[in-house]
């Protein structure tokens, strides 16, 4: 290592051809697995689901099967059991951990930072706070889409078994069930189409989406809207690779 | 809460994270108590509660009041043809009642205005060989039965008007079958015809492994 590498403040740039400095890592395996896992059987489930507000795709049958209502609640166990697989695989993992504590943490930024897109809703002038990992808004979704996703599979599965055996349970508790899930399938639809939204077409955000599906962001879009996380995410990503170049220097000379 | 200060410590101050403002309890509290009054402020303006309609008719049946006839035929003595207006004069009663759908939902307090079944078979005298009974929909596609004694509860009509207004075309107009013991799918819509039968006719659903009789189970 000759000296001008190593006063550098900045990462060096030879590490894998300079694509260090222009993306960081943002989800590990773990979360974007478990995120895939959950949004994929969701959106069928609501296409699925949606039909009961539709009463020709309603009425569509196979024998006595009523397809979509059929479709929807083997989606539902399939889903329930997915869910559960896994959180008891991801969960244990140290980055999944990481990741739903600080969606869980209430900061003095998040505040901040809804004070912020208040005052600028108003059309004032107003200057942010450094946003860490996640900003308030994505804090919110995150908490609120899953309290309603557990919701709605609790239900969903007593929903489910009454689908099957209509003497199980209370026709009243039943009704009760039905109501809470149309009730929350309707709160959450809402977040789930901005959550999309935002993710796919909004210009300012739709950079997050290379995050959940490679893992990775440009590291001017992090820089931008999670400054405190983007300072973190570089000199952690600095510091494991550093270590694993030195291993690799190591393992060379020893070879 | 020794994993709180774990996890926040060794980040916080040499990244400069901001400190936190509540508990992760409160916060989840927060979002919990929030979606609880979002639905149940829902709840109140009623936006997922009542009817959703069910029909396996290739189009709603359309009904013409000047055209529409309730024929009530079979193994009965004196066979009957009433028009519209002719239904609304036979001698009514108003009843309230639950409405439950197979789906899972329900509808509760319906007010229904009609006739009871009861007096259409006084009125027309059904055999001795009558056991059950077959109700038609104007579409042709639909129909389902009850036995004569199902039937003849005290509790079923040939129901007209729901909550004070004519059935809408959704809702079966002109005249629908109310069996509140049982599933909605033993309520033809859209009636058009009632027949007395010595057998029993299975009905659309029934046809695909549906339950015959749907009793709903209540402790209520």
């Amino acid at each position: 290592m000759d000296s001008q590498q190593q006063l550098a403040a900045e990462p060096p740039s030879d590490l894998e051809g300079g694509a260090l400095s222009e993306f960081l890592d943002r989800f590990a395996p773990p979360s974007r697995q478990l995120h895939w896992l959950v949004a994929i059987p969701v959106l069928l489930l609501f296409i699925t689901g949606l039909t009961n507000f539709w009463p020709e795709a309603k009425a569509l049958h196979l024998g006595g099967a009523r397809l979509f209502a059929w479709l929807h609640v083997l989606l539902g166990f399939a889903f329930a059991g997915a869910l559960v697989l896994a959180l008891l695989t991801v969960m244990p993992r140290r980055s999944a951990r990481r990741d739903a504590r600080e969606l869980l943490t209430v900061r003095l930024a998040d505040y901040l930072w809804l004070q912020h897109q208040a005052l600028r809703a108003a059309g004032q002038r107003s200057v942010g706070p450094r946003v860490g990992k996640f900003n308030a808004g994505q804090k919110l979704n995150a908490v609120l889409t899953t309290a309603a996703t557990l919701a709605l599979t609790g239900t969903g599965l007593m929903l489910g078994v009454n689908y099957w055996r209509k003497d199980v349970f209370d026709v009243d508790f039943v009704a009760g069930l039905f109501r809470w899930h149309t009730v929350l399938s309707v709160l959450l639809l809402p977040l789930v189409l901005g959550h999309i939204y935002m993710a796919t077409l909004n210009p300012g955000t739709r950079e997050s989406l290379r995050g959940i599906v490679l893992g990775r962001v440009r590291r001017a879009w992090a820089e931008r809207h999670h400054p405190a996380w983007a300072e973190r995410a570089l000199s952690e990503q600095t510091a494991s690779r550093r270590e694993r170049d030195e291993r690799d220097e190591r393992d060379e000379r020893d070879a | 809460m020794a994993d709180e200060t774990r996890t926040t410590a060794p980040d916080g101050p040499r990244e400069g994270r901001s400190r936190r403002l509540i508990s992760r309890a409160r916060f989840l509290g927060l979002v919990v108590g929030g979606v609880a009054v979002g639905a149940l402020s829902m709840r109140v303006f009623g936006l997922v509660d009542g009817w959703r309609e069910n029909t396996v008719e290739s189009s709603r049946p359309v009904f013409d009041p000047e055209s529409y006839r309730l024929t009530v035929d079979g193994m009965v003595e004196r066979p009957l043809t009433v028009g519209y207006d002719a239904l609304r004069g036979l001698p009514a009663v108003r009843q309230v009642s639950d409405f439950h759908c197979v789906e899972g939902w329900k509808v509760p307090d319906a007010r229904w205005d009609g006739v009871r079944f009861q007096t259409l078979a006084d009125l027309v005298g059904p055999l001795p060989e009558a056991k059950f009974v077959t109700f038609h929909s104007l579409g042709g596609v639909y129909r389902d039965a009850l036995t004569l004694d199902q039937a003849l509860l005290p509790d079923v009509l040939i129901a007209y008007d729901l909550d004070g207004a004519p059935l809408s075309q959704v809702r079966g107009a002109p005249a629908r079958l109310v069996m509140p013991r049982m599933f909605g799918y033993k309520g033809p819509k859209w009636l058009t015809r009632i027949e007395f039968r010595d057998g029993r006719d299975v009905g659309y659903w029934e046809r695909r492994g549906w339950r015959v009789d749907a009793w709903i189970r209540s402790s209520s």
